[in-house]
């Protein structure tokens, strides 16, 4: 009996000796806690506003298998989003990625949408040592400041419409252009890439005109477009300035071959109605389209009630997901450096193609032209994924 | 050249009509009150969002629009005015100014916010447009143009209004001196109500066809605000006519601006005008001095 008890202290003692050596998995948290902010309100709420929805629906999507797989932990987390309103607003923006890292504590911080707002933010990526995945925000400037916390899922600005560009010199129908501006971060950005591009396809350009964001009145610009009569009048601005533009363009009968506005989603085309028609513009996804696996897109944009056309950057928050999954499964923790090297590293197929991040943080995923044709979107160039064919020129305004 | 002058020309007259009509609710509720009416461009707001929704549902059209919704607003203005300004009461004349800047900007910022979290739609605008014309190689849109009238047989409709009606005379009393006013018994708190929810209206009313125009969205309002503002101060405060004319003179000068100095010279040119009207003669082009 006295030997069964002093075995048993003998085994006792040696489990207690050895266990702090056996390997075992760390303590898991509860969750992944993924921070942002959403546009809900404010002038870019035209382009963002219910995407919270979208980012719950991914991660129903997600935490229904149980959630994303780490291997430190040897178990899958659920996700949980914690998202603010930031209202538009740069130094809302900033105020609350600080208190998501500092007050939330959150693992990863997915970006607001644009580029001002983006430059705000991602600061507190950089000064708290989180990883910051930025989705919509494609200004050089973002990336020139050397921020080693910082990624971008979107390829830059200057480049944005770099395949119009091909399709023009591939199709060599124009000849000349003339740029109308909005005076804000992100069309600066793509209208001095594309002047560049423009004239590398060959096409003359006979002006620029930059103008305030709250532009109104538009004659002054259209009578010199008038007088230029270029072959293509390509419009970077926002949705509300690309509207107004329109609308005047129409009356006043400007009736270049072909308006390009940089964005045209919904929202710019339901109010100009048929003024919106044959305008080509940017897609980054257009249901239809031979690229990557749509079923995730299309899944959530169910889920979260988000409609494609209306809120064109939805796929790109999808590719962002997609991005921070592969990521944390790749890093198998939440370890802040791990991520963040994962992040760098990674180079996955997502729902918009091939991602891959340049050194300084950029990423590889840019936008199709495409073309509004009886309400539709069709995306004209290139042939491998194309939807439909370009029609130019425009029919004329009477 | 010349064709692009005259161009230049319809279009700044044509803007300048918008910027009159919803300037003169602003001048009417300053000169009338001295209420600084900061919620101004939230009204014109609510007017495009009210409009663009009976478009939408009904198929109304905005000119319909633009008369229908001067009764709505008139009642909203006037409890607006009971509710939030007359409680100010019989404060000083810098007192009042003070507090009332500071009651319509809250209530500014409280109408926005609650239009930015209720309206699905942030930017709105109206598929409505009818077919330009030419004349002599000017194009003249036929929709700025109607627009400019109706503004025309509105401001019209005022002066009558303003001229031969009790109420109008009593406006007009109230404005050049209250206390004389309030002397002869005239009701000055009952007139007030009146003449606010009347400055509201016009600015719904304006809202109406800058939707037809423009897009509009919740957070439009101030910015707005602060343009029509300096219209007013422009044409003199209390003055219709000043409004309208204030309010072309902008849309001339910012036409001008833009297509011989720049485009992005244009949205300061308002503020060049005022402060060179505030030195050279600082109660307004059509203002009195006090």
């Amino acid at each position: 009996m006295q030997s069964k008890h002093e075995w048993v202290m003998v085994l006792s003692l040696a489990l207690i000796a050895f266990l702090p050596v056996c390997p075992a998995a760390a303590a898991a948290p509860d969750a992944i806690v993924v921070g942002a902010t959403v546009s809900q309100s404010g002038h870019f709420s035209s382009e963002v506003g219910p995407f919270k929805r979208l980012m719950d629906a991914w991660a129903e999507v997600v935490n229904k298998d149980g959630g994303i797989f780490l291997k430190e932990y040897n178990k899958k987390l659920p996700v949980k989003f914690v998202v603010y309103d930031d209202k538009s607003d740069e130094a809302t923006a900033k105020k609350y990625y600080e208190r998501l890292a500092t007050v939330d504590k959150v693992n990863v911080l997915l970006g607001p949408y644009s580029s001002p707002l983006t430059f705000a933010a991602s600061t507190a990526g950089e000064n708290h040592k989180i990883p910051f995945i930025a989705i919509c925000a494609n200004s050089p400037k973002i990336y020139e400041r050397g921020f080693k916390w910082l990624v971008g899922v979107i390829d830059l600005g200057p480049r944005y419409t770099y395949r119009y560009w091909e399709m023009i010199k591939a199709e060599g129908k124009a000849k000349s252009v003339s740029f109308v501006v909005e005076d804000t971060l992100h069309p600066q950005g793509v209208f001095k890439g594309s002047s560049k591009l423009a004239e590398e396809a060959g096409l003359k350009v006979l002006s620029s005109e930059i103008m305030p964001a709250d532009a109104r009145d538009f004659t002054p610009v259209l009578t010199k477009l008038k007088n230029f009569d270029p072959d293509i009048v390509y419009v970077s601005s926002n949705i509300p300035f690309g509207i107004n533009f329109m609308k005047q363009a129409r009356e006043m009968k400007l009736n270049p071959r072909e308006i390009h506005c940089i964005h045209h989603s919904g929202v710019f085309r339901d109010p100009l109605g048929e003024s919106a028609e044959n305008v080509v513009g940017q897609s980054y996804w257009v249901q239809g389209m031979k690229l990557g696996d749509p079923k995730l897109i299309i899944e959530l944009l169910e889920k979260s009630k988000v409609s494609e056309p209306m809120y064109p950057w939805a796929p790109a928050y999808v590719a962002a997901f997609q991005v921070l999954q592969a990521a944390l499964e790749k890093a198998g923790t939440l370890n802040n450096d791990a991520l963040m090297a994962a992040l760098k590293g990674l180079e996955i197929e997502t729902v918009l193609g091939k991602e891959k991040f340049h050194e300084t943080g950029y990423g590889s995923i840019n936008t199709y032209p495409s073309q509004i044709q009886e309400g539709k979107y069709v995306v004209i160039w290139p042939a491998e994924v194309a939807t439909g064919k370009r029609v130019y020129p425009r029919p004329t305004w009477k | 050249m010349t064709a692009d002058l005259v161009q230049l020309l319809a279009g700044g007259i044509l803007l300048g009509g918008i910027y009159g009509l919803a300037a003169f609710g602003l001048s009417v509720s300053f000169g009338v009150l001295n209420v600084l009416n900061l919620a101004h461009g939230e009204f014109l707001m609510l007017g495009s969002l009210l409009s663009y929704c009976a478009f939408v549902q009904f198929g109304m059209n905005p000119f319909v629009s633009a008369v229908l919704v001067i009764p709505v607003f008139t009642t909203m203005g006037l409890l607006f005015f009971l509710v939030l300004i007359r409680p100010l009461g019989e404060k000083p004349h810098h007192e009042l100014l003070v507090a009332s800047i500071l009651v319509t900007l809250g209530a500014s910022l409280a109408i926005e916010d609650l239009t930015a979290f209720f309206w699905e739609r942030p930017v709105t605008g109206i598929d409505y447009s009818l077919a330009p014309f030419e004349v002599g190689g000017v194009v003249i849109s036929s929709l700025r143009l109607l627009i400019l009238l109706f503004i025309c047989v509105l401001a019209a409709g005022l002066q009558v209004y303003l001229r031969r009606t009790f109420m109008g005379r009593a406006i007009r009393a109230i404005t050049q001196c209250r206390e004389g006013a309030k002397v002869v018994g005239i009701p000055i708190s009952g007139v007030s109500a009146l003449t606010f929810g009347l400055g509201v209206a016009l600015a719904a009313s304006a809202g109406v066809f800058y939707v037809t125009l423009f897009t509009a969205t919740p957070t439009m309002g101030i910015p707005l605000t602060v343009k029509y503002l300096c219209v007013v101060v422009l044409g003199g405060l209390g003055s219709l006519v000043g409004s309208v004319l204030g309010g072309l003179i902008l849309g001339l000068a910012e036409a001008l601006t833009a297509y011989y100095a720049g485009a992005e010279w244009s949205p300061c040119i308002a503020f060049v005008l005022l402060l060179t009207i505030l030195i050279i003669r600082p109660q307004g082009l059509f203002g009195t001095e006090t």
